[in-house]
């Protein structure tokens, strides 16, 4: 049985493929048309997933849809109306994609997909609570932390073998995404970014709420109970009804004018930074504690845009009763498709579970052949490893000598974290690695940190971090402190405040890439990588061997290895490299 | 022949382009007259009789802000739905 997930309009566009309870592919639209955070209907994510299993639309049984339309469209309107006449902008900029083609959603998707059998609509809140089914628990507390779901922005529930109960729910326009999204935009920096520069910009400003000023000024425009729940002072905010996401009273309360993109960074925006971090924090832990006592699971599953904190993550086993932690490697509105597919699959239908989402690669792949051929074409320079081992120690041989190295392998990640088959490697010892990938090659702000990726039985030696190691580590979700005496041995990695973003890998998941890192530690004494996403700013990251090719020159990487080849960048001058000219696959 | 085929090729643009623009003027003609008309009028009664569409009310005398879902005992008819 197939059950196509599908999630658009959101912050990104996604769809996901379940064979009887197994996923076998999922996609995000952005990595083919090359828009990050594309919104469209995914045609060319549904395009994949159907070619990936050598199906067609007719043998797909069920297609969700991961929201009810209906009823966000009652929650925008009733936006409209609320705030009248403020929000004719936002009316007129809307309207025309929800008439168009929101509010038609059944006849767009027959009609676009050719496809005649059942279609479900499930609540968002649902959709992300379908991470559940997924997860490695039998029974878990399960916390949705978004920006906004129809009318829901925060809720919890319990869900047990194949069912899920939501319990309480905290309705829009209180949002602790929204909160999150609010200062972000007043920092200058992108909302649709994950909102990773506030989080590392934290880490430079004042982490002491005793101390920090902001940490006071931030509670005048939200009250929270003891028991994490909330409420915004709508005065300071204007999402509900423009695009901008805050007001002018919050201004004056954070005295002064919002930082524009490029400006300055001050230690007023480091300090409210570390304030909104502070508080971030306080609430999710009072949420955790008392969905701890309503529920009395020690287990947590938790989804949303707000899961991508790995700050916050990494602090839950020490300030919870919580033992086990689940996030699944695209917690975001764009894995809905994945949540919708098997929240039909096992709990409407009533199928037992049988799938525990491992690793993220579920994404297109490209065959040597492919690879070969493309090259070939194109006249590229290469060299072709005759085995697995040969291109292990070249590899973190050249990594060892401070080179940037384009990492090209097997299928694509779902999700916006490069997980070791689209990743950008490099030596995490050499202390400015950290200003060259940030200034050079990534081209973003100085104090954004860096991922790094060590094989799960080191991790321990290196980073303070919880025992048993929660899985979403081998999802880059948690950020722990690095071990005193390792932090000037690994300077590229190690934030400001001595802390390090953590990707754990398991020789399971991805035995090339483990190799590898070991490889690393024999020549460095050190097994671990700075790990960093394969892409060009702005864009998403790199699907096929063109993406890559054209990443690598533009980002100026020194060699590329996809799979069995490394180009040298040197060999191939950017002249040569026509990306007008080129029209293969 | 030619100079013929770029004549029907930049007409034929032209043709597309005074397309698009009648189709933002009758939209935004339409969307105009939704919005003060339709939006507009809802809100000034809504005012009137203070109902309000948004919860959005700080009251630091409540003991909690989290409230009941609607999304208990689900049919499976109600997946079929959009609302």
């Amino acid at each position: 049985m197939y059950i196509l997930g599908i999630s658009c309009y959101c912050r990104c566009a996604s769809a996901a493929l379940l064979n009887n309870g197994k996923f076998v592919a999922a996609a995000e639209e952005e990595i083919f048309t090359r828009i990050k955070n594309d919104t469209s209907f995914p045609v060319n994510a549904i395009a994949y997933c159907l070619k990936s299993e050598g199906i067609s639309i007719d043998d797909i049984d069920v297609v969700g849809f991961y929201e009810k339309p209906l009823i966000s469209f009652e929650r925008a309107l009733y936006q409209h109306i609320e705030t009248f006449p403020l929000s004719f902008k936002s009316f007129l900029r809307s309207m025309p994609s929800w008439l168009s083609e929101r509010l038609r959603l059944v006849t767009l998707i027959r009609a676009r997909l050719r496809y005649k059998k059942d279609i479900m609509f499930l609540e968002h809140p649902l959709a992300h609570a379908g991470s559940f089914l997924i997860s490695p628990y039998d029974k878990a507390a399960i916390l949705i932390v978004d920006d906004a779901g129809e009318w829901t922005t925060t809720s919890y529930g319990l869900g047990k073998q194949n069912k899920i109960r939501l319990l309480k729910e905290i309705r829009f326009p209180s949002s602790l995404g929204l909160l999150y999204s609010a200062i972000t935009d007043y920092l200058g920096f992108n909302v649709n970014d994950l909102d990773h520069e506030v989080m590392d910009l934290a880490a430079y400003g004042d982490m002491n709420k005793e101390s920090n000023i902001y940490y006071n000024t931030l509670k005048k425009i939200i009250d929270i109970k003891e028991d994490g729940s909330y409420m915004l002072d709508m005065n300071y905010f204007s999402f509900h009804y423009s695009d901008a996401f805050f007001s002018r009273k919050l201004c004056n309360l954070l005295g002064g004018k919002n930082r524009r993109p490029g400006e300055l960074i001050k230690r007023r925006h480091k300090d409210i930074a570390a304030a909104l971090q502070i508080l971030y924090e306080e609430i999710l832990f009072k949420m955790l504690n008392y969905i701890y006592k309503q529920t009395n699971c020690k287990n947590i599953v938790i989804s949303g845009a707000c899961a991508f904190n790995g700050v916050a993550n990494g602090k839950i086993q020490k300030n919870t009763n919580f033992k086990n932690i689940w996030i699944q490697p695209n917690s975001g509105d764009n894995s809905t498709s994945i949540g919708v597919a098997s929240y039909i699959y096992y709990s409407i239908l009533n199928n037992k579970r049988n799938f525990i989402m491992e690793d993220a690669y579920l994404g297109p792949e490209f065959s040597a052949e492919q690879i070969k051929y493309f090259l070939d074409i194109n006249k590229i320079k290469y060299k072709n490893f005759d085995s697995k081992d040969e291109l292990v120690k070249t590899t973190a041989k050249l990594i060892y000598e401070n080179n940037f190295v384009g990492w090209f392998q097997g299928r694509i990640e779902f999700g916006p974290n490069a997980l070791g088959n689209r990743s950008i490697l490099s030596n995490p010892c050499n202390p400015k690695m950290k200003e060259i990938l940030n200034a050079k090659i990534k081209h973003r702000e100085k104090f954004r940190s860096l991922a790094s990726v060590v094989c799960i039985d080191d991790a321990p030696k290196y980073f303070d971090c919880d025992n048993p190691i929660p899985e979403p580590a081998d999802f880059m979700q948690m950020v722990y402190p690095i071990k005193k005496e390792y932090l000037n041995k690994l300077p590229a990695v190690t934030h400001v405040d001595g802390s390090g973003r953590l990707q754990t890998i398991r020789k399971e998941q991805n035995p090339l890439y483990y190799e590898l890192i070991k490889e690393f530690g024999r020549i460095s004494g050190f097994p671990v990588l700075i790990n960093t996403s394969f892409s060009i700013t702005d864009k998403p990251l790199v699907c096929s061997p063109y993406d890559a090719y054209k990443c690598f020159i533009k980002n100026e990487l020194d060699y590329l290895v996809m799979d069995k080849f490394l180009i040298k960048r040197t060999d191939n001058p950017k002249e040569i490299w026509n990306t007008e000219g080129y029209t293969g696959n | 022949m030619k100079k013929a085929a770029q004549f029907l090729k930049g007409f034929k643009k032209g043709f597309l382009d005074f397309g698009y623009n009648i189709i933002l003027l009758v939209n935004s003609v339409f969307l105009l007259f939704i919005y003060f008309v339709g939006v507009g009028l809802t809100s000034i009664i809504a005012k009137l009789s203070r109902k309000k569409f948004l919860n959005a009310v700080v009251d630091k005398k409540r003991k909690t802000y989290w409230t009941e879902p609607d999304l208990k005992n689900k049919l499976i008819d109600d997946f079929y739905r959009q609302f």
